[in-house]
């Protein structure tokens, strides 16, 4: 039986508001010091991204730097806008991306489920083999990924750079997921066996949407870590199917000179996606990745 | 969460151990393999960085064109950005997945010569009429394995209105001159840097024709003479001027251009294309006439100026169409009208004496001025003919940087960075 008590009515804030002691306001001020301080630290490169971007480029290496343009300017996201091959790099990434999300999803969940609700011979031996693949140099990685694509004949294609990913994101994935179909109780998976539901079904309709929030982070972590690639996606890719970090690096980075301007507004305008993507998805992201961390 | 004991991590150990093993048998071998394809095949490939950089891409692309149209032979082009390139490189070259015309830095020939897969080009090269410094740029082991694009070097830049505004007369010819002109230089204040020479440890190398103008070879055969009595005066040298802020601390060439085209820097050292980076960032559309070529000031009067040699060869990969893509490289680096219409285009001097004498390029004095000044008597790194000749350059920047900032003597430090580049030949 539910019972619901009467909420309290809203006390005036000023009632509410409890007169802090002296070492109390000290201690909340230098939090408050420490939080600026780091969030500073962590967004003045975003800032700095941001008025580059704007600023003309007989201006971007004025001396002393100036913390706030003088002048500003559209023109290079003009340009951007005038770059089609640029438009082909972002439908790329975003091809890339999303496909190694969900079959990272997809295989990492049944590879979890498996290790954390069966028992079976080798199954911890498997679990750390899997944790171990992320211990290769990725340069080593690189050249036998690169043969190996070579061989069957995948080089350029956008097939290799989604196993590639994959190869990547799945370790974490597993883990991240083991931990939360770990706190999924076995009860609750027998009283969906008594009343008939064979493990499929227990498994797609019962521990799949209580673990949501663990896929939803698993998902956006392997999304990013696609998105971010550089130089897998450069080695194995076509120019045709090149992904945004090469293609920008193509583009805008040469032997003699960097247009930082152009590279900056780029970097921005192709972030905004993922800044979308975190916003929309942030409480699953939050919840999903705490979910595993302690056994209840 | 799960937990993993010792036994555990053994397993975890025993696994990366296996999986590391399996991994090292799966990757291909250092060479690739031998050549495969037909020579003879009218189709193969270019592949070039210059192809995807703004300022050269439709340049080159027209070149490639002209040629394909002219000859019917079909080139295949591809590109990689110019920080990634050589890695690029090498990795395709591995897995025999890149035939034909391949433009490389002069620096990086030595590396992929080791590979083997090159082919010796000294027929093209001697119907070419190219410069003797040029054919330098493109041999190793006594084979011409690339054809010289554009032969240019690194060397020394003056912002003319700021030497005359700190009663610089004339350009300076000794060090002992040049440091007068920088102490004058000093004095500007405004926040002008005498000379932007580099600091940090990525472009440290630019140390070495200083090394060199004060009497050290650097390799001597096989032997390595950095920390011999010239290349630690050079070093002195170098922290003298950095302890009295006639040089400034954490500079490398980008950070040296930003400030010379700001107009906050008398000299700094970079490559004959500094004209149109510049041009680029300065909000003085006038400074690239007040910018002037100047031999490295020498020891003593009478001394060779020196200079790094920079440039760009074309090599040709053995294997499918081989043989047109040589008769490529040849047309690319030595056809009069082809290279003269490149120079206009993008500013990089040709390398052969047709090339040259060209009205297009002999009429441009700050190319000639250069040439003249800087190019003549510019040598390569003898460090290049190694491999590792990247990190053989790093071991010596760090070194060097270690006495910048007062942590080793200059002595010291030369022998620990002699001591890393001996285990880097190979």
């Amino acid at each position: 039986m539910t019972v619901t008590l009467p909420r309290p009515a809203t006390l005036p804030r000023e009632r509410v508001r409890r007169r802090l002691r002296p070492d109390q306001a000290r201690s909340r001020v230098a939090a408050w010091i420490a939080v600026a301080v780091i969030g500073l630290f962590g967004m003045f490169p975003v800032y700095w991204l941001i008025v580059t971007a704007f600023t003309p480029d007989d201006r971007v290496f004025s001396f002393p730097p100036s913390l706030f343009p003088s002048r500003i300017t559209l023109d290079h996201f003009a340009d951007l806008a005038k770059n089609e091959q640029l438009f082909g790099y972002l439908v790329n990434s975003v091809i890339v991306s999303v496909i190694t999300a969900v079959l990272s999803v997809v295989v990492s969940a049944y590879m979890a489920y498996a290790f954390s609700k069966f028992r079976y011979r080798g199954r911890k031996s498997l679990m750390h083999l899997v944790l171990a693949s992320q211990m290769f140099p990725q340069a080593l990685l690189l050249v036998t990924l690169y043969a190996v694509f070579s061989a069957v004949g995948l080089l350029g294609s956008y097939t290799a750079m989604i196993l590639s990913f994959t190869t990547f994101t799945l370790p974490l994935c597993v883990w991240m997921l083991k931990g939360i179909f770990d706190t999924v109780p076995g009860s609750l998976m027998e009283a969906a066996a008594i009343d008939g539901a064979s493990r499929w079904r227990t498994l797609h309709t019962i521990v799949l949407p209580l673990a949501a929030p663990g896929l939803v982070a698993a998902g956006l972590f392997a999304f990013v870590r696609a998105w971010n690639d550089f130089i897998f996606a450069l080695t194995l890719s076509s120019p045709e199917r090149q992904t945004l970090p090469p293609g920008l690096v193509h583009t805008y980075l040469g032997e003699f000179q960097t247009a930082w301007p152009d590279l900056m507004a780029a970097s921005f305008v192709v972030s905004l996606p993922v800044i979308a993507a975190f916003m929309f998805l942030q409480r699953y992201l939050v919840g999903g990745l705490t979910a595993g961390a302690v056994k209840g | 969460m799960t937990t993993m004991n010792r036994r555990d991590a053994l397993r975890l150990l025993g696994l990366s151990t296996f999986g590391v093993a399996a991994l090292a048998a799966c990757a291909p071998d250092a060479t690739g393999g031998a050549a495969t394809g037909d020579a003879a095949a009218k189709t193969f490939g270019f592949t070039s960085w210059s192809l995807n950089e703004a300022a050269q891409k439709a340049a080159v692309q027209a070149i490639v064109d002209a040629y394909a149209a002219t000859n019917k032979v079909k080139i295949a082009t591809a590109s990689f950005p110019y920080n990634e390139y050589l890695n690029q490189v090498v990795l395709k070259l591995r897995g025999n997945q890149l035939t034909g015309a391949v433009q490389v830095d002069v620096a990086w020939l030595g590396a992929l010569a080791a590979m083997g897969k090159l082919r010796d080009l000294g027929a093209q090269a001697s119907a070419g009429g190219y410069t003797d410094v040029a054919l330098s740029s493109g041999k190793f082991d006594g084979r011409q394995l690339g054809l010289p694009w554009t032969t240019g070097s690194i060397g020394l830049i003056a912002n003319t209105e700021l030497l005359t505004k700190a009663g610089v007369d004339g350009m300076p010819t000794t060090i002992d001159e040049f440091e007068a002109a920088l102490g004058k230089v000093a004095k500007l204040g405004g926040g002008v840097v005498p000379y932007a020479a580099a600091t940090k440890a990525a472009q440290l190398k630019d140390i070495f024709p200083w090394m060199q103008t004060f009497g050290s070879p650097l390799l001597s055969g096989d032997q390595v003479t950095i920390g011999d009595e010239p290349s630690v005066a050079a070093v002195e040298w170098y922290k003298k001027l950095y302890d009295a802020k006639l040089i400034a601390p954490d500079v490398d060439r980008f950070d040296a251009r930003a400030l010379f085209s700001q107009g906050k820097a008398a000299f700094y050292d970079d490559a004959i294309i500094a004209r149109g980076v510049v041009a680029s960032q300065s909000p003085d559309k006038a400074l690239v006439q007040k910018m002037a070529p100047l031999s490295r000031p020498v020891l003593k009067a009478g001394d060779t100026p020196q200079a790094l040699l920079w440039g760009h060869v074309i090599a040709v990969v053995e294997g499918e169409g081989a043989d047109a893509a040589a008769e490529f490289a040849r047309f690319a680096t030595s056809d009069t009208a082809t290279v003269a219409d490149f120079f206009q285009k993008v500013q990089l001097p040709p390398t052969t004496t047709a090339g040259l004498a060209d009205p297009k390029v002999a009429g441009d004095s700050f190319t000639t001025e250069w040439t003249e000044k800087i190019t003549k008597t510019a040598t390569a790194n003898p460090f290049w003919r190694y491999a590792a000749d990247a990190q053989i350059e790093s071991a010596v920047a760090e070194q060097v940087q270690a006495v910048l900032v007062g942590n080793s003597s200059a002595k010291d430090a030369l022998a620990k960075a002699a001591e890393a580049v001996e285990g880097l030949q190979k």
